[in-house]
């Protein structure tokens, strides 16, 4: 990521959709006019376009939609949370690309995004379905300064920050399944991966990946997922601009990760609990061997699944086996007809 | 973590004292002191070593003890075949390979250093890879796949040495 390219953007930016002179930006930013010209041609390249006139100068007309660092920067509104980003168009997967940043010593706040993965993976390396360019796919790099033994909770923070985001930008409500996965009707709208490399007492780093199905048709989604996973279009019938999508989500996990730090898990433990699937609900799980079923009462202070068992007891779950939907039938059938009606 | 002049002045300063039994216990490691009233000598038992470089030095002060134990008591000690745990960092789940399918990241008389990854412990969707931290080999794997471990909970033994 050139500075100077970061520079005029910003520059160009802050003007809104008035004209800057050359003669200023090459001022301002200490580069030849030639630089910021060749820079804007850059620019251009990732689909932005400049209005160009004589003695009035530059501006921005069009920014592109075409996923890149810079689009994801223009008007990212963050103090720390994707000043470094990476773009690739294609990559294997963002998961294994960000750990590599962070054992090489990545800053804290640094995003991997790519419009498409070749190899997504999910927990165990199962597989996540994401070589299309219709989905969000990235990776972020935090180095919080919390014992390892918290660290589970960002996992929540971040499914509240998805069900959030999700909502405001679709009008949609998402279900979280404990601890971090995003259902609309059932089916899996978005997944959380975290991974996280610690000492006893210190965290070197935490990758935490996002994935989340956004524009693509029923068509298009996985044979082998069709039935299980769905998209915010196929939820909807509508697309929605994933470079906006990204901002949101960027703006909205710094926020919301910078008051986990301050104050604590109990503001992200009101918001998790509201959006919780199956909140009352009887489950069948298994922890180690034993299997039993239990009703969900929510989770505790310190993230864990609150379990009520048979005998009436409340159990803490960090760790379980959860069969969310087959002890209820009529959770397999779709009612996307729901969520299409709110929309008309 | 004690040096080596430091235990050096303990034994000094329980040798003068009153005291017949001494006890230190810090992060894993124990030093236990004790006094016999007839003749003076010092026993010393170590349970458990941490990665710090000072251990070299203890671990040769436990060596010397052990020798002279073996010439001047009778006493029987447990046997120690390794000088460093592997502990869970939070409470979770065991996991010896990353995916079901594939071989686990270690196995018993593998040889680790500092970075190989021995584990992973998962915890509300939180995959925390665990390294080894010393150079060492495995002499003994005390979690099983998919076991739910607590905090601190030993989960390797290592031997340095």
């Amino acid at each position: 990521m050139s500075s100077t390219r970061e520079q005029l953007i910003e520059l160009l930016a802050k003007q809104g959709g008035s004209f800057v002179s050359g003669q200023w930006i090459s001022e301002t930013l200490e580069i030849s006019r030639t630089a910021v010209w060749k820079q804007m041609k850059q620019l251009e390249k990732d689909g932005y376009q400049f209005e160009a006139v004589p003695n009035k100068g530059y501006r921005i007309v069009e920014v592109p939609h075409k996923l890149s660092a810079n689009t994801i920067q223009w008007g990212l509104h963050t103090k720390w949370l994707g000043k470094e980003i990476v773009h690739h168009d294609r990559i294997s997967s963002t998961q294994t690309t960000a750990i590599e940043y962070a054992q090489e010593g990545c800053d804290h706040g640094t995003v991997i995004v790519a419009n498409r993965q070749s190899n997504g993976r999910g927990r165990l390396s199962r597989q996540w379905y994401s070589d299309n360019d219709q989905g969000i796919w990235l990776s972020v790099v935090l180095r919080p300064d919390i014992s390892p033994m918290k660290a589970p909770q960002l996992t929540l923070v971040t499914a509240t920050v998805l069900a959030e985001v999700i909502e405001q930008i679709s009008q949609t409500t998402p279900a979280i399944k404990w601890p971090n996965d995003l259902l609309l009707n059932n089916r899996k709208l978005a997944g959380i991966l975290t991974e996280m490399q610690a000492e006893q007492d210190k965290i070197h780093y935490l990758v935490i990946g996002i994935g989340i199905n956004v524009n693509q048709s029923y068509q298009e989604m996985d044979l082998s997922v069709r039935e299980i996973a769905t998209s915010l279009q196929i939820e909807t019938g509508k697309t929605f601009h994933q470079t906006t999508f990204i901002q949101l989500l960027l703006e909205c996990l710094e926020r919301r990760y910078q008051q986990y730090l301050d104050e604590g898990f109990h503001l992200i433990k009101a918001s998790w609990e509201q959006y919780a699937y199956k909140m009352n609900k009887e489950v069948t799980y298994q922890t180690g061997k034993a299997k039993q079923k239990g009703f969900i009462r929510g989770i505790a202070e310190d993230g864990a699944l609150l379990m009520e068992t048979e005998s009436g007891r409340i159990d803490s779950l960090y760790s379980a086996e959860i069969d969310w939907f087959s002890s209820d039938p009529g959770a397999t059938v779709r009612k996307t007809l729901t969520s299409k009606q709110q929309e008309n | 973590m004690l040096k080596l002049e430091d235990i050096q002045a303990l034994i000094q300063a329980i040798d003068q004292s009153s005291l017949d039994e001494f006890i230190y216990e810090h992060e894993g490691s124990k030093i236990k002191l004790r006094k016999k009233s007839n003749h003076h000598e010092h026993k010393k038992v170590m349970t458990s070593v941490s990665a710090e470089p000072e251990k070299y030095e203890e671990v040769s002060e436990r060596e010397q003890i052990k020798e002279q134990e073996n010439h001047s008591s009778s006493e029987k000690e447990e046997t120690i075949a390794f000088d460093h745990e592997i502990l869970s960092p939070m409470v979770g789940t065991f996991y010896h390979s990353s995916t079901p399918d594939s071989a686990p990241f270690v196995s018993l008389g593998d040889k680790v250093n500092e970075k190989t990854v021995v584990c992973i412990v998962e915890a509300m969707k939180l995959f925390n890879e665990i390294e080894a931290d010393v150079e060492g080999e495995v002499v003994e794997i005390l979690a099983e796949n998919g076991e739910l471990v607590e905090y601190g909970q030993p989960l390797f033994r290592v031997k340095t040495k």
